[in-house]
């Protein structure tokens, strides 16, 4: 008979996520063989826009989130300059791929090391690296004591390889997180000899640590945890919105592209308007069902029969996708190996190689005696849309201004598409599905579910933590309002 | 991994730094003290309604005069008890060293980010204990009641910040309010890991920490922004910016607020000294002061 357990909190994420698993065993082998991923997650950052000076967008969105700001803030100056019908000069668009870029790379190094390593070896004897879930890891059961001790040492040097990946980003972003240099029309800063010595500086030491510890400490895991190329699958559905284009949002020569790959199919052409979000699950009215976007109501329904989540369930023509590093990946078709908990790592890294090598592009085509920057006047009225690539998959931002302030703004972040609930179909999210079939040895250790969802890279600070719909009646107001998704 | 997992360097970053963190001898030696004690405060850090972004910039830390970062200050510096992003301990277990530590004396409580009260506190459950989820203002008056001291970290802790802008949806009040006593407040939207740091070696030698009218350390928010500013006119003898990306200039009449903003940016700079805001040509917003983010705009057009 079947057993659920409930994981609260699931540490190592950005915010906060409860996770509960149905646990059987099947064919002789004790596995995850149902998946909640309920996230009730409030924040209300879209009504703390509102009525705010357009040009301030960028500043608060990064604001959702500290780990990722640079991709909020693209995302929200996206959409400010097309509501405003702003262009950049390509400098701007070039110091916005550094910087971005750089945000890409740190976050990475982050998630792979401090997030989701802890979940295969276990770490010295003192806080915060114990007490820990042991099962099935460990010098006794996975890792020798060598492998475990290189590891550990890795994990001390990538803290210090992020952090200069964040300087990176702070010489034309200002500092990080949340730099102040991002402006419609462009990059505030100025290209100056020093900086880019600095930047080829900083960047040589990250490709090196790229090259030489993270691509082979991946390998390293992937060759002792072999079976975690077969676990986390899930629907096979793969979504990127594209990143780092040129000027135009041309994304003919940008390393990260656009597109959209239906399980075992070729990628084909993003076609936003096939994106609606399902309400079956979520805490709203059914009467929103299968809305656009663009079209987005928001009118909360609670209770709800079956309903689990405040999280809506965005598809891609019907169908739940996976969004984040490997997705995008496949799509460029850099990688081809396969979905997996192990695959998300590999990708992963070779993504943030890739991306070092564009930023030595970028940073050669930069023209230090052209502008960085478009005066532009600050929109009156207008409505943009803003889609971009974040660390952890495709971010959406959706804004209208009237009478020069912010009248409407609704972001769809990654982790929502990734920890989406059951749909219309009642087919699960991407990270429940992929946690389906992942063997669990110790049921009051199931370190086995954290190494599928640590895998998807989750980030729920943009809305941040856990709201019970049973203390909270009054959100059903708020949500009418159309505050948040 | 032996000389990693020793608190020697800490020591030797103090002694390095001594000029820099305002640490005397005497403050070295009682840091010394406490560190040999087996009973040297513990970390317990516990996160409210933020972006994390707090946690970000405390793992940027760097110090120029020793060769320390934020790996070091979790193998040498503190035993950090609880924190959400970095423990290797997941789910009950994880709750339960929480529980365990706050019904002990001998800690010492980082804040990040604000207390929502809105919906009874529903707003924010960091976590369940038993089975019962926990609201975070319960968590926070808990773990802050048998406290050594409380830090806030971050303008959302401090002040509330971009948690409580606008009509404030989530009902977020400043940590301070939420426990009903003073902390010691470490603004910033980031904050500095320095000023992090900083607090944290003021309370394990003891010493008094004098704070402004806003609980914030003298020692770090005594100066504005603008009167340290290289750009400021009464030192550079030119004329205001009138335009978005000169360098050089002071960005007044662009709508930068050092002139209301008590930080040491100008000197400290970010990120090991990568650039900060205004030499970025990027206004000072005044992510520091109890103010932010306003209602008030972050960019002003001159023509």
């Amino acid at each position: 008979m079947a057993t659920t357990i409930t994981i609260d909190p699931v540490t190592r994420i950005e915010g906060h996520l409860k996770v509960s698993i149905s646990v059987d065993t099947v064919n002789g082998v004790q596995q995850i063989v149902d998946a909640w991923v309920g996230g009730t997650l409030f924040r209300g950052f879209e009504r703390i826009l509102l009525q705010r000076h357009p040009w301030d967008a960028q500043h608060v969105c990064q604001r959702i989130c500290g780990v990722c700001p640079v991709s909020q803030g693209t995302a929200a100056l996206l959409a400010m300059e097309q509501a405003g019908n702003v262009q950049p000069p390509p400098n701007g668009i070039l110091l916005r791929n550094l910087i971005g870029a750089a945000n890409f790379v740190d976050s990475h190094i982050l998630s792979f090391y401090h997030l989701a390593i802890p979940d295969f070896i276990n770490g010295p004897a003192m806080p915060p690296f114990q007490p820990a879930w042991t099962a099935d890891k460990g010098t006794n059961k996975r890792a020798d004591k060598t492998t475990t001790d290189a590891l550990v040492k890795s994990y001390l040097a990538a803290m210090d390889i992020r952090r200069k990946a964040q300087s990176l980003g702070a010489i034309f972003g200002g500092r990080m997180p949340h730099p102040s240099a991002l402006i419609p029309g462009g990059i505030t800063t100025s290209v100056r000899p020093d900086r880019i010595k600095n930047f080829k500086q900083l960047l040589a030491e990250i490709q090196t640590f790229i090259d030489s510890v993270y691509l082979p400490d991946v390998d390293k895991l992937g060759k002792i945890f072999a079976d975690y190329f077969d676990i986390g699958k899930g629907h096979g559905h793969l979504l990127a919105y594209g990143a780092f284009g040129s000027v135009d949002n041309d994304f003919s020569d940008a390393p990260l592209t656009p597109g959209f790959k239906k399980a075992d199919s070729n990628t084909v052409a993003l076609n936003t308007r096939a994106i609606a979000e399902h309400v079956t699950y979520s805490w709203y009215d059914d009467a929103t069902q299968n809305l656009k976007p663009t079209d987005g109501e928001t009118t909360a329904k609670y209770p709800k029969d079956n309903a689990y989540s405040w999280l809506k369930a965005p598809r891609y023509d019907g169908r739940p996708c996976e969004v984040g590093p490997l997705a995008r990946m496949m799509i460029t078709g850099d990688y081809t190996r396969g979905i997996s908990v192990m695959d998300r790592h590999s990708a992963r890294a070779q993504e943030a190689k890739k991306l070092t090598n564009s930023m030595v592009d970028w940073l050669a085509a930069l023209d230090a005696t052209a502008p960085n920057y478009t005066e532009s006047a600050v929109p009156v009225s207008g409505r943009g849309e803003g889609l971009t690539e974040a660390p952890r998959g495709a971010l959406g931002h959706w804004v209208a201004v009237e009478n020069t302030k912010i009248s409407r703004y609704q972001v769809v972040t990654p982790t929502c598409w990734n920890a989406s609930p059951r749909d219309v179909s009642g087919l699960r999210g991407p990270m429940e599905e992929a946690l389906i079939g992942a063997p669990i040895s110790d049921m009051t250790q199931p370190v086995e579910a954290l190494r599928v969802i640590h895998s998807f890279d989750p980030c729920t600070a943009c809305a941040v933590h856990v709201m019970r719909p049973e203390r909270s009646e009054a959100v059903a107001v708020l949500y009418d309002a159309g505050i948040n998704r | 991994m032996t000389q990693g997992l020793t608190r020697r360097s800490f020591l030797t970053y103090c002694t390095a730094s001594a000029a820099v963190l305002g640490l005397g001898p005497f403050d070295l030696f009682k840091i010394r003290t406490a560190l040999a004690n087996p009973a040297a405060p513990k970390v317990v850090w516990i996160q409210g309604a933020g972006c994390s972004g707090c946690s970000i910039s405390f793992l940027n830390l760097v110090s120029a005069a020793a060769p320390i970062n934020a790996a070091a200050v979790l193998t040498d510096t503190i035993d950090l008890i609880f924190h959400p992003t970095l423990m290797w301990a997941s789910g009950e277990q994880a709750s339960g060293i929480v529980t365990k530590t706050i019904n002990e004396d001998n800690y010492v409580l980082i804040v990040e980010g604000g207390a929502p009260t809105a919906f009874d506190g529903g707003a924010c459950l960091p976590w369940s204990v038993n089975g019962v989820e926990v609201t975070f203002q319960q968590a926070v008056v808990s773990a802050a009641a048998r406290a050594t001291k409380v830090i806030c970290v971050g303008t959302c802790a401090c002040f509330g910040g971009m948690s409580a802008a606008g009509e404030n949806p989530g009902g977020v009040k400043p940590i301070s309010t939420a426990i009903g006593e003073p902390t010691i407040n470490i603004s910033g939207c980031p904050p500095h890991p320095d000023a992090i740091v900083w607090a944290i070696a003021q309370l394990l030698a003891g010493n008094p920490i004098d704070l402004d009218g806003d609980g914030r350390p003298k020692a770090i928010y005594g100066k504005t922004v603008h009167n340290e500013c290289p750009r400021n006119r009464t030192k550079t003898g030119k004329d205001w910016a009138n335009a978005v990306g000169v360098d050089n200039l002071c960005l007044e009449l662009l709508g930068c607020r050092g002139p209301d903003t008590s930080a040491p940016c100008p000197t400290w700079q970010w990120n090991d000294k990568a650039n900060w805001c205004v030499d970025a040509n990027g206004n000072c917003i005044g992510c520091t002061e109890k103010t932010f983010p306003g209602p008030y705009k972050f960019h002003r057009t001159i023509s």
